[in-house]
């Protein structure tokens, strides 16, 4: 019986995620909600090349920025449509990745962890001062977007509404995605590169293709910030901010939806109510995440998994 | 964030500029081959980013500033105690967090050791402040070499530099110790099947890096100001060294460092902002000429 509720549970998985957020208003506002569900997108990007990929990348808040920047100067410079600024900052985005990319997804470990680190610092240097003139630098830079049709983006609702649908999007992509012959060949990759480049895959190529995808999204994530705050600072781009969204998607579960999913809420609750009762947050956040790694590696889905299997087990026995 | 010396002056120019350029760029070069060392070493053997390579810096650096009145301003019995007093928070960092995380995936323990780095950092705001505090030059007199004052501090940082190079290169040669290390770095495996506890040995090599981080961070006050950030800027610089250099090679490191040192130096005798962002850009020059598959 437990399992076949389950089952019926996770065909109607889009539904209730929406259910659940959708729950959230009336604890948070509506705005901090849009928050929580924006974070839980880039949580996904980063998921698709840590989780599934195997690949941990230590400057994932430059695709954000990237996409945050693109939206805002797309707004000033281009025309205050909200959808094509969307569209310039994917764009920009996948551009990044895929300029950076052949740089990076050759490496692995340690190396693609510092490498993204490095470049994220350098694209904090262009966003603070290089490029300054055109990003505001410290002050940072506002936008504004005109309403097309019934979005009109100055509305809390409307940008929760279409949030929650680019969420539910993306949750439906990743997971089709990874249930995919190229998601699968993304785990063997994580696994064992050498067997999957014995069976002839050009991983690179493949690597290649999901870090794309991977800053894509997060650039996505950094355009509907963009929508819902109207302002860019560099601190969307800051590196330091990268802790943040590994230990989302340490405390999720690495490697699934669910655990994304869980991760970023999880974080978002825990990073907007207990620094207002813990002086020292950061110490916090470092102490947590040493019980994460040596005490809760499997996460909070992965926890949640084990018991359903426990569960199942039983049911048969 | 700036890493350049503040004294440092990029509007001079002509040929004497470029002599006192290339001066601080061989300080700056000095100070992060230093630093650099250990996390060749750890990275070399163990295959491990060790974020708390920063953490270790930054105490050097503060032990130096405020044991300083209690040595009656004596500079070098400050930078020793420095020194020393990291001793047991690098052992500590080795045995309750590196170790427990051997054999497990490298990602865990860049996480691992980034905590620890976090921790540490709000520790010392907690303990001194997050206002910057600065130390004066020990020495204050400057050689005039060529027409160009060159304070002696910065001198002697160099040849510092030059001889942990010098013994380094003979205790990797020379001792038992130092060769089982190069074996390490070489093949573990093979090190291990012939009786030796590798590991033994590579924490202690863990810890040798770390007193020289910290001793990097303590010559490094007088020139810099203090705060507890100091570590994250220098940890990528060092990391940059050590790519460019090739992993756990020692000379590589050494002449990755003064280059650029210097390449930060000259970069910033135009650009002073930007000296930093350079070294990433040879970073990833150096990486696209000979990628790193590990």
């Amino acid at each position: 019986m437990q399992s076949s509720l389950f089952d019926t549970l996770k065909k109607f998985d889009l539904l209730i995620i929406a259910a659940i957020f959708l729950l959230f208003i009336p604890l948070l506002t509506m705005q901090r909600t849009t928050d929580f569900m924006i974070f839980c997108v880039f949580v996904l990007a980063f998921d698709l090349i840590y989780g599934y990929m195997g690949r941990l990348s230590f400057g994932h808040m430059l695709y954000l920025g990237v996409g945050a920047y693109a939206a805002a100067l797309s707004a000033e410079h281009l025309s205050g449509n909200p959808f094509l600024a969307l569209l310039v900052a994917v764009v920009a985005g996948g551009a990044v990745g895929l300029l950076l990319g052949p740089i990076i997804v050759r490496t692995t470990g340690a190396c693609f962890a510092l490498i993204n680190l490095a470049f994220n610092q350098v694209g904090f240097f262009l966003a603070l001062i290089a490029l300054a003139e055109w990003t505001g630098g410290e002050d940072g830079m506002a936008a504004f977007y005109d309403s097309v049709w019934i979005f009109d983006f100055g509305d809390p609702k409307v940008i929760f509404g279409f949030t929650l649908l680019c969420l539910i999007a993306v949750v439906y992509f990743v997971r089709r995605l990874t249930d995919s012959p190229f998601g699968i060949l993304l785990r063997t990759i994580k696994e064992n590169e050498t067997r999957a480049k014995f069976l002839g895959y050009n991983t690179f190529f493949y690597k290649l293709l999901a870090f794309v995808l991977s800053t894509s999204l997060a650039a996505l994530a950094g355009a509907l910030t963009m929508l819902n705050y109207t302002y860019a600072t560099p601190s969307f781009i800051d590196p330091t901010r990268n802790v943040e969204v590994i230990f989302a998607c340490l405390i999720g579960g690495a490697g699934n939806v669910y655990g994304a999913l869980a991760g970023g809420i999880g974080y978002m609750v825990i990073s907007n109510y207990l620094p207002n009762y813990i002086q020292r947050w950061e110490m916090f956040l470092g102490i947590a995440l040493l019980v994460v790694v040596f005490r809760f590696q499997a996460g909070i889905w992965g926890y949640c998994r084990a018991l359903i299997t426990a569960r199942k087990g039983e049911v048969k026995a | 964030m700036g890493l350049l010396p503040r004294t440092h002056h990029g509007a001079e120019r002509g040929g004497e500029g470029m002599i006192s350029t290339i001066a601080y760029g061989l300080t700056i070069g000095a100070i992060l081959y230093i630093i650099s060392i250990g996390l060749s070493l750890t990275f070399g053997t163990m295959r491990i980013v060790n974020f708390a390579h920063a953490l270790v810096y930054t105490i050097g650096a503060y032990a130096l500033a405020s044991s300083l009145p209690f040595f009656g301003g004596s500079f070098v019995l400050a930078v020793i105690f420095g020194v020393v007093v990291v001793i047991p928070l690098a052992y500590l960092i080795e045995r309750f967090v590196i170790r427990r995380l051997y054999g497990q995936s490298i990602d865990y323990a860049i996480i691992a050791t980034y905590a620890v780095l976090l921790i540490g950092v709000d520790a010392c705001k907690w303990v001194w402040g997050a206002t910057p505090l600065s130390v004066s030059d020990p020495i204050g007199t400057a050689w005039t070499i060529l027409g160009v004052d060159l304070p002696v501090y910065r001198l002697i940082i160099i040849a510092l530099s030059l001889l942990v190079f010098v013994v380094l290169e003979l205790f990797f040669r020379r001792t038992v110790v130092g060769k089982v290390v190069v074996a390490g770095l070489e093949d573990k495996e093979a090190t291990r099947s012939l009786g030796i506890n590798v590991d033994k040995y590579f924490s202690f090599v863990f810890i040798l890096g770390s007193c020289l981080a910290a001793l990097g961070g303590a010559l490094y006050v007088p020139i810099t100001s203090l705060h507890p950030y100091m570590g994250f800027q220098v940890l990528l610089l060092s990391f940059a060294v050590v790519i460019v250099g090739g992993l756990g090679n020692m000379r590589g490191t050494f002449v990755a460092a003064f280059a650029l040192g210097l390449v930060m130096a000259v970069t910033g005798r135009f650009w002073g902002a930007a000296s930093e962002t350079m070294v990433f850009v040879v970073m990833a020059v150096a990486l696209i000429v000979k990628p790193i598959e590990v």
